[in-house]
């Protein structure tokens, strides 16, 4: 199972690093292999064409005697010619005596400029040559169909003034051979050209002496001339016909470039060929004397056959020493995470509620040091927490008790049996308070004395429990102080010095206070800073009370509060509410505000008291959509029904 | 059944061989794919067919197919418009029979770089051939007095790359693509049909004076030499064989790939427009402007009749 997590590199710290490590050796081990071979196959190559240029430089060097020897013989040879120009019969005994004396001299002619004798005509070249049996033949070489004057022996060094050696060519008028011409331009005592004198080579020989090369095992030969046509190579039928260019006619490849350019610039070098779809390394030089160029044509492969056996043990090398590599960094690796599942355990035991859970013992000083004394520092951080978290708990739960205490014991100051009046027909009430905590700081209350309805709404400042005292004591004063008192204004005056006096605590309560004659419908009631309530016509149309708004309670003791009178007409409701209406809040903290309150109440057509509670605490909840409720709500509303 | 065959075709070869009319045919160089449509027209029998017995005697790099004509020991050769019109200045009469280019092959190669116009080639060594062809350069040359050294040759290949010459003429379908396949590269290449000398070039040429006496038999060879290269034109690779095979026996230093090119190169100048189909007839017009041009620069005295030439009033 371990094993499995091990090679699952998502599950298991060990996996990943065992893969990164991998990977990384791996990279690693490509990188300096590849290097290393390239370096080699460079090394290989450096002395290959090291190796395959001493060998193009031997052959070279015996090519070069043997032209050597020609030039010498044809330059000793041409002193001679001036002494014989009076007899031209004689000229024929310099060119047998030339070959006579020069066995790898084939042919040697000396053709004359045009017409230079006039007895003998336009052409005029005693020509002798090696017959193929071994005898010296002589004649006259030029002819109306054989213009000596336009080949290349000739015209060449002409131009050049200086000798030449001829491209190799076929001769198929004396041995049907392969040879080159060495040519020496003769001039007169003015310095004019008079005659060409000319050695002929045959090259039979050459292709044996650049076959015998035995640069590499699979390699082969081959000689070009200056115009890159064949002089030597395995396939003789190529010989004289084709060049190295041939087959690559309208190919401009950079390897073919640079060997053309070296070929017609007499420069050694090696390119990099793919010839029938296989590479092939040319090496090349020239022969300095014709500018020739021997090659040694050897197939890449052959090349690099030591770094293809170097490659092959490399690789195995490098899979034996990953191999090895698994196996060291599965054991550092274990060793270094053993102790993280250690750990891991130990987090699961604590979780349980052990919080005294025995830890892993480390030796080291290193992040894992840390990280155990980082657990402790938490078991020991867990145990003073709970403890503290039950003395907290235990506080809270006493707190909550007390605080539903004393919401029923306010909710039991107020009025909650509606219809408030069911045995009268002349006045409906109903109202609801809603704190936004256990306790709040609203309120209201109304009581029947003498036929006449006293009543009133209020909000004390602040909220909680402070409030909730406020409250509380501005009911009870509500209920002694009414029952004694006339006047509105006179209540409202009392409740006000009451709560004003010693109010260290800057607390203060709005309030709506009024007295309504159940008989006439007269109203009397005095405001102090409370929302002025709103008049409910029997048509459904809703205006605010005319209230002066006059101080809230608490604030000034003494103040000289204001009462004002109106009359009810009967069914005519009066709608009173506190800023916890008109302020509910959303989630986006938008108010309901008072004009969506007034529009709400006139498009409901109520009549109803009761109902227009539900209404309006319906929009509300609407308004809010779930949002936290901040401020204590409270409505009271009255119907006159006389 | 297969015996009455054989015994039918020895009879007509007979037949043949009894009436047939021997003829020397002189093409104006040594094998090579320039002249493939007449090989295959005797390989193939075409000739044989309208009971001619044709021989096929190639010149030597110093004895042109003209002068074989002049002797006598060629019948029927072929040459280039340009001498074929201006041999009537020295007397011989000649009439074409076939016209089987349409184009100018004549280029200029430079060692020199960014040579656009000959004048930038004043006083240099150009090669041209010894057996002529080069008409229109000279003409260049004595119209802007470029005092150019002309170096004939039989080959310019090497005379190039000894650098015994600056530049050399070249025929598209041969010298230059044997220069690029020395490695040649070179500095700068001048088409002459590119500076309005776009003349029709090679033409099967009879004297008048045989033509007068064999007038079918003129016909007969035109037509059998036209048969010839229409098969080329669609046997390439089997009239590359026929032609191999001439350079073999005629032991001519080439290779498949030159002849394949130069035969490409042939075939593209016979259509009337460069690729096409070819008529080879030989066009009045371009007959024309090129006895104007030949006149003017003193090459032919008077003009050669178009009619005449072609045979037409003889």
């Amino acid at each position: 199972m371990k094993i499995i997590k091990i090679l699952n590199p998502n599950k298991s710290i060990s996996g990943r690093l065992m893969v990164k490590v991998l990977i990384v050796s791996a990279l690693i081990f490509t990188l300096t292999f590849t290097l290393f071979l390239r370096m080699a196959a460079n090394k290989m190559r450096e002395e290959a064409a090291d190796h395959a240029h001493s060998e193009l430089s031997n052959t070279i060097h015996q090519i070069d005697a043997i032209l050597h020897a020609v030039e010498i013989a044809v330059e000793n040879t041409a002193w001679i010619v001036p002494y014989n120009l009076h007899a031209p019969e004689t000229l024929y005994g310099i060119t047998e005596t030339l070959i006579k004396n020069n066995d790898f001299i084939c042919g040697s002619a000396i053709a004359f400029e045009p017409d230079y004798y006039s007895s003998e005509g336009r052409y005029f070249s005693p020509y002798s040559y090696r017959a193929k049996n071994g005898k010296i033949r002589s004649r006259q070489l030029g002819t109306g169909t054989y213009d000596y004057h336009y080949m290349d022996w000739y015209q060449i060094p002409k131009l050049l003034n200086s000798p030449y050696w001829s491209e190799p060519y076929y001769d198929d008028g004396g041995g049907d051979m392969m040879m080159t011409t060495y040519s020496k331009p003769l001039y007169d005592a003015n310095g004019k050209l008079y005659a060409i004198l000319t050695a002929d080579l045959s090259l039979e020989w050459l292709t044996d002496l650049v076959g015998d090369i035995k640069a590499f095992d699979n390699s082969y030969n081959l000689m070009v001339s200056r115009n890159a046509s064949y002089i030597a190579h395995p396939n003789r039928s190529l010989i004289l016909n084709e060049t190295i260019f041939s087959t690559t006619y309208g190919n401009n490849e950079e390897s073919l470039t640079k060997l053309k350019d070296d070929i017609l610039n007499c420069r050694a070098g090696q390119v990099l060929r793919n010839m029938n779809g296989s590479k092939f390394f040319v090496f090349y030089s020239p022969v300095e004397t014709t500018q020739w160029n021997v090659a040694i044509v050897c197939p890449r492969s052959e090349l690099y056959k030591g770094v293809r056996t170097l490659r092959g043990m490399l690789i195995i090398l490098g899979f034996i020493a990953l191999l090895l590599l698994i196996a060291l960094s599965y054991n550092g690796i274990r060793r270094v995470v053993a102790p993280i599942e250690d750990f891991s355990d130990v987090a699961k035991t604590i979780a349980t509620g052990n919080f005294d859970a025995q830890l892993p013992s480390i030796s080291s000083q290193d992040e894992l040091k840390e990280l155990h004394d980082s657990f402790k520092h938490l078991q020991h951080s867990l145990v003073e927490y709970i403890e503290e978290l039950k003395s907290t708990t235990a506080r809270r739960e006493r707190i909550d008790s007390e605080l539903r205490i004393a919401h029923a014991i306010q909710m039991g100051m107020i009025p909650k049996s509606f219809p408030a009046f069911p045995d009268r027909d002349d006045v409906s009430l109903s109202a609801r308070l809603v704190p936004a905590r256990e306790v709040g700081g609203d309120l209201y209350d109304f009581f029947l004395q003498d036929d006449k309805l006293y009543f009133i709404i209020g909000d004390v400042s602040g909220k909680g429990v402070p409030a909730s005292l406020v409250m509380a004591v501005t009911c009870r004063m509500f209920r002694s102080v009414a029952s004694h008192l006339s006047n509105p204004q006179d209540i409202v005056s009392s409740l006000n010095d009451s709560l004003a006096e010693g109010n260290d605590a800057n607390m203060f309560c709005t309030a709506f206070l009024g007295i309504l004659d159940l008989a006439t419908g007269h109203l009397k009631y005095c405001n102090a800073g409370h929302n002025a309530p709103l008049i409910i016509a029997p048509d459904g149309k809703v205006a605010p009370l005319n209230v002066v708004p006059n101080l809230a309670l608490g604030v000034f003791e003494g103040f000289p509060y204001e009462g004002q009178e109106t009359v009810l007409d009967s069914q005519m409701m009066l709608y009173m509410y506190t800023d916890g209406v008109t302020e509910a809040e959303n989630h986006n903290k938008e108010l309901l505000g008072d004009n969506k309150l007034v529009s709400l109440l006139e498009k409901s057509g109520s009549q109803d008291t009761g109902e227009l509670i539900d209404i309006t605490f319906e929009e509300i909840n609407n308004h809010a959509k779930g949002a936290q409720q901040s401020d204590d709500i409270t409505v009271m509303c009255l119907k006159y029904c006389k | 059944m297969k015996k009455y065959l054989t015994i039918l075709c020895l009879i007509c070869c007979a037949h043949i061989s009894v009436f047939a009319q021997q003829i020397i045919f002189t093409p104006q160089w040594t094998p090579q794919s320039q002249f493939a449509g007449y090989y295959a027209a005797l390989e193939l029998g075409f000739y044989a067919q309208e009971g001619l017995d044709v021989s096929i005697v190639h010149p030597t790099s110093s004895y042109s197919s003209m002068n074989m004509l002049l002797d006598g020991s060629a019948n029927i050769i072929t040459s280039e418009l340009i001498p074929a019109i201006t041999a009537s200045e020295g007397g011989l009469k000649l009439v074409n029979l076939l016209q089987t280019t349409q184009h100018s092959t004549l280029v200029l190669l430079s060692r020199k770089k960014d040579v656009t116009a000959m004048p930038q080639l004043s006083g240099c060594r150009i090669g041209t051939w010894k057996a002529g062809f080069s008409e229109v350069p000279h003409i260049i040359d004595n119209l802007y007095k470029l005092d150019i050294e002309w170096i004939q040759f039989f080959n310019p290949l090497n005379l190039y790359i000894s650098g015994a010459i600056d530049a050399t003429l070249a025929k598209s379908y041969n010298e230059q693509i044997q220069f690029s396949m020395s490695g040649i590269t070179p500095g700068s290449v001048l088409k002459f049909s590119d500076m309005g000398f776009d003349y029709p070039e090679d033409g099967l040429y009879v004297t008048e004076e045989f033509f007068i006496k064999n007038p079918e038999l003129c016909r007969k060879f035109a037509q059998a030499s036209r048969k010839g290269w229409e098969w080329v034109r669609n046997n390439r690779k089997e009239a590359l064989d026929i032609v191999m095979n001439y350079v073999k026996s005629e032991k001519v230093a080439t290779n498949i790939y030159n002849q394949k090119f130069m035969l490409d190169k042939i075939l593209e100048v016979q259509g009337d427009v460069k690729g096409g189909v070819p008529s080879y007839t030989l066009k009045e017009e371009s007959f024309n402007k090129l006895n104007d041009m030949l006149i003017q620069y003193g090459y032919i005295s008077k003009p050669v009749e178009y009619k005449r030439f072609v045979g037409g009033e003889l």
